[in-house]
């Protein structure tokens, strides 16, 4: 049955290399890419989660060229894997409306899927790394697609560093414990098993944008196709961290490194990481006025979040830190797929160029408006839930860094939700010619909205899908009914939020509708007695520059940033190479004398 | 819908206690272009203190209750006069100051001021003079508020029912002034 | 049990929304003695709520819009309903001060949602100078609220309040310090001089508000005094033993932590008007340099001092 589902997915990848209509590839991989999706569904019964069961078997053995590659689902694998592929079918649902061309989109896509599906379920570091080089090689390809220089070129870098890191961390495990397979592989507190897991983590990290390794993320992130960059952030970023989840937690890395350091230093390091990507992902991306790039920083923000969860390590950060990866995984993929739905008919990217989109298009409006509420994690959505658990878990550390620095990040998230609502959906009402997006986009965004919608009210669900993972790598649960979650300082009752809320929404509720209203339209608006069209047109649209102020004080402590690291270091690296080139002079007594220079320098070593 | 407007309570009594709110809470936008503009600030500040009264100055005709006319109007300011009127909220108000909104005033001759205001937008207080003093002003405030006390500052309800007239009259001062225009 | 818990809170609420209507006649009225005038009635907040629901016609810009209306009375409304008033916990115990923090962030969001769906570049503007002051003085505040946090070991604000029992917080020495920072981004929440900027009315027109009137005028009032309330009773928690003196269940106790609570966030809120009406209006890129320059650093002073007794 394994099988059968890698199969499927790779005959549908190999077939629809060969279809030429955008509208029956994304049929196609609909239906691929639920297969999927019913494994993970099956193997719910296996984590102690009732659900249907078509008999899929949770492992398999593969054998390659004498090379023998083991499959078999794990817990934690599975939480992500729940996440991930819960993503496909609305995504390609969207796609279908998307796509008038296939483009080559849907082929690699499928590619990627198979990828991530294998990387979900490797059990040995061998198929890992076959898995994660595929991932790395259709991603690439669907990147290719933008035909952007500096999106394809930062993307080849970092995919190339990831690997290389990965593959070196995975060279020094296998020469300290001379195997491969994850059940086998027993660690020590030493300095080669120490760098090959922060290697990797490392090279984890690349795929989920942590700050220093983030350059990346801008480029694509605003360049290639819409659904395809909803997957990339809402899902292989989550596999990035599903690596590190791994590394530290199930290995586990994270108990050498407190016993090699004799402390939490390396772990709280991370978790500072975390929060200075929230921080400084924040403060850039409301600064932004290309809605793509927007939206690409605060991913990188709200992944830091993930990161701070994983560094503090307790089971309340790690019940936070994976809610938070769910709670991403949905909103920010519904609001790239908005942010496309609204190019889709407006053909604009810059904030400052659009306005008005959300009278046209409520529904698109409805869902971004769900999203956001879940990004600036206000109390009508899940996103609330996840934030709180980390903040409950760095304060009942004692975390006097973290934790203030952690909230003013969640702060600055409304800035950039304001600057998405009003800048594209409110405001001037600028396109009178726009109609809301097709059926299939709306249908898409709204099935990735409902699960935020549902683990707002149940957060405990949530917390009794990850219980098996959390449990399985050795970090514990937390006590929790299906809709109170509590701490040893303090609980969160979703159920009195919502019901206290619908109850004082009657008094509000009675004044709307006790008094009778008027629709005016949009002209009639107070602009000091001017009439709106008296001297032709007056653009009312307030969003460029529209945090100018603020930016013109925080500009100047940002302006060293990563962007410009890379770039020094690039030019750093050119130098070096060109200098070093200088050594080869061409003459035959300059390499006569290098040798002489070897041969005294070995020499000297030996006696000395 | 109901409560509000008639069906369970009655209107009359509904009306009463909304001439009471809105007379103890007239909240004024002033439109400052002519010279009683001067006047009003001893009237908000601690020598007359309008406050007292509920009184208090709006940034915008939506939020404002009281219309102020201080002063001559032009009719290139009428017609911002007119868009401010109608954007404000009913119940609304007019107090125009001194005699130029009456018959024009020293300006009875001038060729593009207003000669009449209530032409164009009825007036419920006329405050006489030139300029009226805070005194003046203040007395016109409280002339207002009985009026509306007694449910006679009616001037929106005839802005309502006679906005063709008031129209007409609008179109034909501006009419006026643009063909002025286009002749110079 | 429920039916008396809910007919508690629903008393605590209307009554905290009176307080909050109430303050703010007797804020015009102060700031009037101030300026040497009479002043208005300290019942006129009722008369301008009242006057502004009664009007007759009332617009509206779309359903974006009026979602102002609702998401800023719910918002400020189900804030009350997770603060204690003097020392009651209505439904304080079912949520924290990250919870509060947040609920006060709904109908600030509703809010800008109306004032951007008004399309008024003023609106705009506003509410620009309203989230930037939101990032501003949330920092010193976070700042102090977790060293409150760290120094009680809990994060639920009904727990800090039962802990001050016997010593309200401002007299510990770095809670003093906290407490002057806190105080000074309570005026930036209240958004009084000199830092009333969003809303600055000869600048940009009152803001946000520019083109709400009406209705939507009256229930952003009804907002405005739920956020006098409830900023100056979270203070009045944090740092004022929430203003509870008696700690049996009498009646008399629940009368007199009451008369207390009453006392104290009235005491807080002229605080922030003398403020108000000593200062000018800071610019909006001053304001945060003020916060995140020397309110933070001074909050971080606290923040550490606390640590260090924690610590040891």
């Amino acid at each position: 049955m394994l099988e059968l589902i890698f199969a499927v997915l790779l005959i549908a990848a190999f077939a629809t290399l060969f279809i030429k209509s955008g509208r029956i590839a994304a049929i196609i991989s609909l239906i691929a890419s639920a297969m999927p999706l019913i494994a993970v569904m099956d193997w719910a019964n296996d984590f102690g989660i009732k659900a249907f069961s078509f008999g899929v078997e949770n492992s398999m053995d593969f054998s390659i060229a004498g090379i023998t590659m083991h499959l078999s689902i794990t817990s934690f694998a599975w939480f992500f894997a729940v996440m991930v592929f819960s993503l496909l079918p609305p995504i390609f649902l969207f796609s279908y409306s998307f796509f008038e061309k296939n483009n080559g989109f849907f082929p690699f896509m499928l590619f990627l899927i198979t990828a991530v599906f294998g990387i979900l379920l490797a059990s040995d570091f061998l198929t890992l790394f076959f898995f994660w080089e595929l991932m790395a090689a259709s991603s690439f390809i669907l990147v290719y697609i933008s035909r952007d220089k500096k999106a394809i070129m930062s993307y080849l870098a970092f995919s190339v560093l990831s690997a290389v890191l990965i593959l070196v961390g995975i060279a020094l495990l296998y020469s300290q414990s001379g195997t491969l397979i994850f059940s086998d592989i027993v660690l020590n507190a030493d300095k080669v098993t120490v760098s090959a897991i922060i290697l990797m983590v490392a090279g984890f990290a690349v795929k989920s944008a942590l700050m220093p390794l983030h350059a990346w993320a801008p480029f694509v992130y605003s360049k290639a196709d819409e659904p395809f960059v909803a997957f990339l952030s809402g899902g292989l970023s989550k596999v990035g961290y599903y690596g590190m989840f791994f590394m530290l937690f199930a290995l586990p890395g994270a108990k050498i490194l407190h016993q090699y350091f004799n402390s939490g230093v390396a772990t709280y390091l991370l978790a500072v990481i975390g929060a200075i990507s929230a921080f400084i992902g924040t403060l850039l991306a409301f600064m932004e006025d290309d809605l793509r790039k927007l939206l690409a920083y605060s991913s990188i923000a709200q992944l830091g979040y993930i990161a701070v969860g994983f560094g503090i390590g307790s089971s309340l950060a790690m019940a936070g830190a994976l809610f938070q990866a769910f709670n991403h995984a949905f909103f920010k993929s519904v609001l790239f797929l908005a942010a496309g739905a609204v190019a889709y008919r407006t053909g604009k990217w810059k904030i400052s160029e659009l306005g008005g989109v959300g009278y046209k298009m409520p529904f698109t409006f409805m869902a971004a408006l769900f999203a956001i509420f879940a990004l600036a994690a206000i109390p009508i959505t899940s996103g609330f839930a996840a934030k709180w658990l980390l903040y409950e878990a760095a304060v009942s550390n004692k975390y006097i860094f973290i934790t203030p620095i952690m909230l003013i990040a969640g702060v600055g998230a409304f800035l950039y939700s304001f600057r998405i609502l009003y800048g594209v959906f409110l405001g001037e009402n600028r396109h009178d010619d726009i109609k809301e997006a097709p059926l299939p986009m709306i249908a898409g965004m709204f099935l990735l909205v409902l699960p935020l919608i549902i683990f707002l009210i149940f957060p405990g669900y949530m917390l009794d899908m990850m219980h098996s993972a959390l449990v399985d790598a050795g970090i514990g649960t937390i006590s929790h009914t299906n809709y109170v979650i509590r701490t040893g300082t303090a609980s969160y009752n979703t159920l009195a939020v919502v019901i206290g809320m619908m109850v004082v929404m009657i008094p509000a509720f009675l004044i709307y509708v006790l008094r009778k209203q008027k629709k005016v339209d949009f002209k009639d608006n107070f602009l000091a007695g001017e009439p709106y069209e008296f001297y032709g047109y007056i653009s009312m649209h307030a969003a460029n520059n529209f945090y100018k102020p603020i930016e013109d004080v925080i500009m100047p402590y940002l302006r060293k940033g990563a962007i410009s690291f890379y770039t020094a270091l690039y030019n750093a690296m050119g130098r070096v190479s060109d200098a070093s080139r200088k050594i080869y002079t061409g003459l035959s007594q300059d390499y006569t004398i290098y040798i002489i220079i070897f041969f005294f320098i070995i020499v000297g070593w030996l006696i000395w | 819908m109901g409560l509000f407007d008639g069906d369970i309570m009655k209107y009359e009594d509904w009306n009463k206690i909304s001439r009471i709110a809105s007379r103890k809470s007239l909240w004024m936008v002033h439109f400052c272009t002519g010279c009683g503009a001067i006047e009003l600030p001893p009237v908000m500040t601690s020598r007359y203190d309008m406050e007292r009264f509920g009184m208090g100055p709006m940034a915008t005709p939506r939020q404002a209750d009281v219309l102020l006319i201080t002063g001559y109007l032009t009719v290139k300011t009428l017609k911002r006069v007119v868009n401010v009127y109608e954007q404000m909220q009913s119940p609304k108000y007019v107090i125009s100051f001194g005699s130029c909104p009456i018959n024009g005033g020293m300006y009875w001759d001038s060729y593009n001021t207003v000669k009449r205001l209530d032409r164009y937008l009825p007036v419920d207080v006329y405050v006489g003079g030139c300029m009226p003093r805070p005194e003046g002003v203040m007395n016109a405030f409280l002339e207002l508020m009985k009026l509306i006390d007694e449910g006679k500052a009616r001037g929106w309800e005839k802005y309502q029912k006679y906005y063709e007239q008031y129209k007409r009259n609008q179109k034909m001062a501006f009419n006026f002034e643009r063909e002025k225009d286009e002749g110079a | 049990m429920v039916v008396e818990k809910i007919a508690v809170i629903a008393l605590y609420t209307t009554i905290a929304m009176f307080v909050g209507i109430l303050f703010m006649g007797v804020g015009r009225k102060i700031v009037a003695r101030v300026h040497n005038r009479v002043g208005p009635p300290v019942y006129q907040g009722f008369i301008d709520i009242a006057k502004l629901l009664t009007k007759k016609t009332n617009i509206s810009h779309g359903w974006i819009y009026d979602l102002a209306l609702l998401f800023s009375m719910t918002g400020i409304m189900l804030t009350i309903l997770f603060l204690p008033i003097g020392g009651v916990k209505l439904l304080s115990m079912e949520g924290d001060a990250f919870l509060v923090l947040y609920l006060l962030a709904i109908p600030a969001l509703g809010f800008a949602l109306g004032a951007g769906a008004s399309g008024n570049p003023n609106a705009a503007i506003g509410v620009m100078r309203a989230l930037v002051m939101m990032l501003s003085y949330e920092l010193p505040f976070v700042i102090t609220l977790i060293a409150l946090m760290i120094y009680y070991d809990t994060s639920s604000i009904a727990q800090i309040v039962e802990m001050q029992h016997a010593k309200w917080a401002i007299m510990i020495p770095p809670f003093v310090l906290a407490a002057a920072v806190a105080d000074m981004a309570l005026q930036g929440m209240l958004m009084e001089a000199p830092f009333d900027i969003p809303t600055a009315p000869h600048e940009i027109a009152s803001g946000p508000m520019a083109e709400f009137g009406g209705k939507h005028l009256g229930a952003l009032m009804i907002y405005k005094a739920g956020t006098i309330v409830a900023y100056t009773t979270l203070f009045v928690d944090l740092f004022l033993g929430g203003g509870v003196v008696m700690h049996d269940g009498s009646v008399l106790a629940y009368l007199a932590n009451f008369a207390v609570w009453f006392i104290l966030i009235f005491l807080v809120f002229t605080l922030s008007l003398l403020i108000n009406t000593s200062f000018p209006r800071f610019r909006i890129e001053q304001a945060f340099k003020f916060y995140w320059k020397y309110e933070a650093l001074l909050a971080f002073i606290s923040l550490i001092w606390v640590y260090l007794m924690v610590i040891s």
